[in-house]
């Protein structure tokens, strides 16, 4: 990996490699328009600092400060700790996010002090308010790109992954019991056993369980499978209702990476005694693409 | 990015109004009916609540709520199953005005990540807080459906909501708040799946503005194992408070066999034993029956329309005299119709109802009733109805009963755009509030900036190309349509 991959007008990162290298890319990228344009002796320590506000960050962009103690949102009090900027180039931001150069963008700071009228930074923040502009709160802040807005104004944008964030996944890898590689090769409907029926009486959020048998091909976290004992049962909720929909949902035939909690259930796959485990968040299944990512997040939990 | 102001035709709107009051009430009601509308009134706003900063946006913004603070009403929280706007992990947002509707801002302060899977919520006085109190029930769905009853002081600051009282296995909760002696009463409708007994219909009532809570099923009767999921209370301002249920006595997984059955409490829910004021005189058993037995569809798949149906149902009382109350369901019609709404009213506290439907009330293939009594009596009855291969939204007044009604249609918008990204379509509840001399209320809509689709105008914050009919996303990209909430006001008929 090298910085000559930064993203360029015309050529929106490596989009034929996968997510995984597309971060690192972005990262990167970010990193040279705002993290190593830093202090000039710019540490490891200050680098990997950098690191996590870009994962961090949800909406980062390059901006003039225009006015402090002040606010360009009504919904907003200004305070002491809200400055006014206006937006001279957005390097990051979610799709349903309007937000362009030029825009003014009320910021409620960590430390009013650093940010005199008309300094330019680089942005790092999470979103706050949302009306007919944008308030953010900032998460880190650095030294604006050395060619100034000029410079900036021409980067692209680029949107915060639509899919689970590193940080999301990190989450899911750490709470969850068993991360495994596996192929559905059953589907059948879950019939709740009438010792549990209280627990799944009729609402509109009823799930409609489903179960998948999974032939575990391996295992990336959790206790390992012995070869002719290779199934677990997996239940995930077909409905379409609110509560479910994002609920990953299975074929057979289906591969991929099962990140799983454990259900308190067992049930009989083929003669013996096969574990259950549910599979219920966005991002608890996640196509073979996502291996090296998944991978390096375990090792590096 | 631009706000569009209002589309001022009244002269289209009455006569949109009034062609429209012939399809609608035409379909199996007395013409006279139509000759009962009149036109709709001056002032009507209708606001499209997603914000200009988020115009990029394409959810489903189903399932709409309003709560208004009572002793400033131009502050307002509106709610919707609108995710968290940047972040899976972040907090389930709130919409905010501060300027009676005009404008509204998200602001994520739910105690549930990202989005909920069920909100309503109340504003009250006791305690005082210019812009709170806001008292919430939410639903997270996550491993389990778990039930967060919460609070916050002041609704514009980021601060989370504080949840004062958790559980799980819980459906529908619906929120309703009055402050008394300078404390909040709040009451919580919900389906409590808990219930051993399989009396699940349930009230949580809180006198002490949230800090504890008290559970209580007002189910009397056996049930099939457990009730409907509406559970719907209504607070008078001399301490009476309703509720209305469906008591499932049988169901099939398609149909459900139910009594419509409301209760009553004259001091608030202090009592030890509240809620069995209203007796039966059919069994003696706490709970009037105002209709027994009725076949209520039950689909969680697309039915009427695109949209599900089971559970809609709704009951007001009336501020001034308590012993006016009105209550709303749906349930299976005839000739054809999927889904048919019905208004009845009781005059003495709920003791004896009308027989029927009230005049102009049984509407077809309608859904999310909301019901609401304004200062001077005049009722307000908000409902969509799936007609012509669209779906309508009317607010319905009226002083009388409903025996002469003024009509008046807020949106009409195609059926068939957009898909649905999953149930419900357009939510399983609406609302609707009286403040002053004004209804309030939010529905859900297709948000195709097209003027005929809102005969009373229309005021959209996120950007939008009316002549084009388009969406832009602040830059000039078009963005697709979805389905938005809406804020809408009107002002009680004299």
């Amino acid at each position: 990996m090298n910085l000559t991959c930064t993203i360029q007008p015309g050529k929106r990162g490596c989009m034929g490699t996968s997510r995984f290298f597309l971060r690192g890319i972005l990262l990167l990228g970010l990193l040279a328009s705002g993290a190593s344009l830093l202090a000039r002796a710019a540490s490891p320590q200050a680098t990997n600092n950098q690191a996590a506000l870009v994962r961090q960050s949800s909406i980062t962009f390059v901006g003039t400060v225009s006015q402090v103690a002040a606010s360009a949102l009504a919904a907003v009090p200004k305070s002491p700790q809200t400055i006014v900027v206006r937006v001279d180039s957005v390097l990051k931001k979610p799709a349903a996010v309007s937000l362009k150069k030029g825009d003014t963008i009320t910021v409620e700071v960590k430390d009013p002090a650093a940010f005199p009228e008309g300094m330019q930074a680089t942005f790092y923040t999470e979103g706050w308010i949302f009306g007919s502009g944008v308030a953010v709160k900032e998460l880190g802040h650095s030294a604006p790109p050395s060619g100034g807005a000029a410079e900036t104004a021409e980067k692209p944008v680029e949107q915060a992954p639509s899919g689970i964030s590193d940080q999301d996944l990190q989450r899911l890898l750490a709470t969850c019991d068993y991360v495994v590689i596996g192929r559905v090769t059953d589907v059948h409907p879950w019939t709740v056993p009438k010792s549990a029926s209280p627990r799944y009486r009729t609402s509109e959020h009823s799930a409609n369980w489903q179960e998948a048998v999974l032939q575990v091909q391996s295992v990336l976290k959790g206790p390992k499978v012995k070869k002719n004992k290779n199934k677990v049962v997996v239940r995930f909720p077909l409905s379409r209702d609110v509560a479910w929909v994002s609920a990953p949902k299975f074929e057979p035939g289906q591969q991929g990476i099962f990140i799983l909690q454990k259900d308190v259930s067992g049930t009989s796959v083929g003669g013996y005694k096969a574990d259950v485990y549910t599979c219920l968040k966005p991002g608890d299944w996640l196509p073979m693409t996502e291996e090296p990512r998944v991978r390096l997040l375990l090792k590096n939990r | 990015m631009r706000a569009l102001p209002g589309y001022p035709t009244r002269a289209l709107a009455l006569t949109v109004l009034v062609v429209t009051a012939g399809t609608v009430f035409g379909r199996g009601q007395s013409p006279t009916a139509v000759r009962a509308g009149v036109a709709a009134p001056a002032h009507a706003k209708v606001v499209d609540l997603i914000p200009a900063s988020l115009s990029g946006e394409i959810n489903q913004d189903s399932e709409p709520f309003l709560a208004v603070q009572v002793a400033n009403p131009q502050v307002m929280v509106a709610s919707a199953f609108t995710p968290n706007p940047i972040s899976g992990t972040g907090n389930a947002p709130v919409y905010v005005s501060e300027d009676a509707g005009n404008t509204w801002v998200l602001n994520a302060i739910t105690p549930v990540q990202r989005m909920t899977c069920d909100i309503t919520h109340a504003m009250s006085i006791g305690e005082n807080h210019p812009r709170g109190d806001l008292h919430a029930g939410t639903l997270a769905c996550a491993a389990s459906i778990t039930l967060d009853e919460s609070e916050s002081d002041d609704v514009s600051s980021s601060a989370v909501m504080r949840v004062q009282s958790s559980r799980t296995n819980v459906d529908q909760p619906f929120v309703r708040a009055l402050a008394f002696s300078n404390v909040d009463h709040i009451y919580i409708g919900l389906n409590d799946l808990g219930q051993s007994s399989g009396r699940t219909a349930t009230v949580d009532v809180s006198l002490d503005g949230g800090a504890s809570y008290k559970s209580y099923s007002i189910e009397s009767r056996k049930t099939m194992g457990q009730d409907g999921p509406s559970v719907r209370p209504a607070v008078a301002p001399d301490n009476t408070v309703y509720a209305a249920f469906f008591g499932w006595r049988k169901f099939n997984g398609s149909m459900a066999t139910s009594d419509v059955v409301v209760v009553r409490d004259d001091t608030g829910a202090t009592g030890s034993h509240p809620f069995q004021a209203l007796k039966d005189p059919s069994d003696k058993l706490p709970g009037r029956l105002v209709v027994k037995r009725v076949s209520i569809p039950w689909s969680n798949a697309p039915t009427l329309g695109q949209e599900r149906i089971g559970s809609t149902l709704s009951i007001a009382v009336d501020p001034n005299n308590s012993s006016t109350v009105y209550v709303g369901w749906a349930d299976r019609g005839s000739k054809g119709d999927i889904y048919t709404l019905h208004v009845r009213r009781s005059t003495d506290r709920g003791l004896t109802w009308s027989k029927s439907d009230l005049p102009h009330t049984t509407i077809s293939n309608a859904t999310n009733i909301a019901l609401a009594v304004a200062n001077n009596g005049t009722a307000g009855f908000l409902f969509q109805q799936l007609s012509g291969g669209r779906w309508v939204t009317h607010v319905v007044q009226s002083r009388d009963a409903f025996a002469t009604i003024q009509d008046t249609i807020h949106a009409t918008v195609p059926a068939d755009r957009p898909l649905g990204q999953f149930l419900p379509y357009l939510g399983d509840y609406d609302y609707l509030l009286a403040v002053g001399n004004e209804f309030r209320g939010v529905f859900c809509a297709n948000n195709t900036p097209d003027r005929a689709n809102f005969p009373q105008g229309v005021t959209y914050q996120r950007a939008a190309d009316f002549n084009t009919r388009t969406l832009t996303d602040g830059s000039g990209n078009p963005v697709a349509i979805s389905i938005d909430p809406f804020y809408f006001s009107i002002p009680v008929m004299p």
